[in-house]
């Protein structure tokens, strides 16, 4: 293989690193995104049998979002294998403990069963905020679009946009809210 | 799995020094005719050999033709090519009309190429002409000098606008509009 031929070779076949962010956005909506860049589903060069997946970064895992009341209700079992060791522990709870364990189980489940996905999940990095270690943030060269709309809160908005917001009309000075 | 242990090789299709482009030179060099003169299954080999031996020879000056009669054996094409290979081949029991397309095979082929399967049907040195592809094929150029995580890059932007943004937006064109006719 000529020179010019092996250097086309490492960039076709180049690992990239994408950040994501899942502020607001559903696991288990967004392990089915995750995932396709984790395999390298969204290379043309793509073949289940080449090594083309490439690395995601999930930063703010700690504020996604469940749809409905899933907190409560969805459970996660473990069975530590000695009898009467099974256990259910609640979506809120589990969160609680490890704000990275939901959306990393949601990537898990997401890709087809086979022994691969132990080492393509090796490639997820997960992050409860926004900080990101600088040696992994320096690699990251793209960034995956959320899927969810982020809604923004009142108070998060500055208040020189707030002022001049477009109002039907003005409460009066001497209102009082019940 | 790879598939350097199965019983059939893989190969692509290939011509030696880009034969056919430009002057064609025939692959087969040598033919050899084994029959028997009496035997029944050699039939259509005498068959052959007295109609089209004669004009196959004619037709190709550059293949050297034998004919090996022997008592009591079953009729055989042996063909030699120009890259050293040697195709052997029984053609017991076949008719006159079958032994015209086995040696007119024998004459076009390259080489013994019976113990591999062609991958594809065609072949290119140049598969693309603008070039593989790779990860920064098609990017948007702003990522290069981008400071990620963005959220213009992380934001999802095929969404509908939103009733409020709606509203903003009547409310901007509302002002423009009042701006016009004061005007």
């Amino acid at each position: 293989m000529s020179a010019a031929k092996r250097v086309q070779q490492w960039a076709t076949f180049a690992r990239s690193w994408h950040i994501f962010d899942c502020k607001w956005q559903d696991p288990y909506e967004s392990a089915h995104v995750i995932k396709k860049y984790l395999m390298g589903m969204h290379k043309p060069i793509y073949h289940p049998m080449n090594d083309c997946g490439d690395v995601v970064v999930c930063i703010n895992s700690r504020e996604i979002a469940l749809r409905g009341d899933e907190w409560r209700k969805r459970a996660y079992f473990h069975h530590t294998g000695y009898p009467g060791g099974a256990s259910w522990t609640l979506a809120w709870e589990l969160h609680n403990k490890d704000p990275t364990m939901i959306i990393k189980k949601a990537v898990y489940r997401a890709m087809t069963g086979n022994l691969q996905r132990r080492h393509t999940m090796q490639r997820l990095f997960i992050y409860p905020g926004e900080n990101v270690p600088e040696d992994v943030l320096q690699n990251v060269t793209n960034q995956i679009r959320q899927i969810r709309y982020v809604p923004k809160r009142l108070d998060h908005i500055p208040e020189e946009e707030v002022k001049n917001y477009p109002k039907v009309m003005e409460y009066p000075e001497d209102f009082v809210v019940k | 799995m790879s598939a350097n242990n199965l019983f059939l090789k893989s190969a692509f299709v290939r011509a030696p020094l880009k034969n056919g482009v430009g002057r064609y030179v025939c692959q087969l060099q040598r033919i050899v005719f084994k029959f028997c003169k009496s035997n029944g299954a050699s039939r259509g080999m005498r068959d052959f050999i007295e109609q089209d031996l004669v004009d196959f020879s004619k037709d190709n000056p550059g293949v050297v033709v034998y004919l090996k009669p022997r008592r009591h054996r079953g009729p055989v094409i042996v063909g030699e090519y120009l890259n050293g290979d040697r195709l052997w081949m029984s053609v017991h029991n076949k008719t006159h009309e079958e032994i015209v397309k086995w040696v007119e095979l024998f004459r076009t082929q390259q080489g013994n190429n019976w113990n591999s399967r062609l991958r594809k049907y065609q072949y290119t040195n140049h598969p693309s002409v603008q070039g593989p592809w790779t990860p920064f094929t098609f990017k948007d150029p702003e990522l290069n000098t981008a400071e990620l995580p963005d959220v213009r890059f992380g934001s999802n932007n095929r969404l509908p606008a939103t009733a409020t943004e709606q509203l903003r937006l009547m409310f901007e064109k509302q002002k423009l509009d009042e701006l016009k006719t004061a005007e």
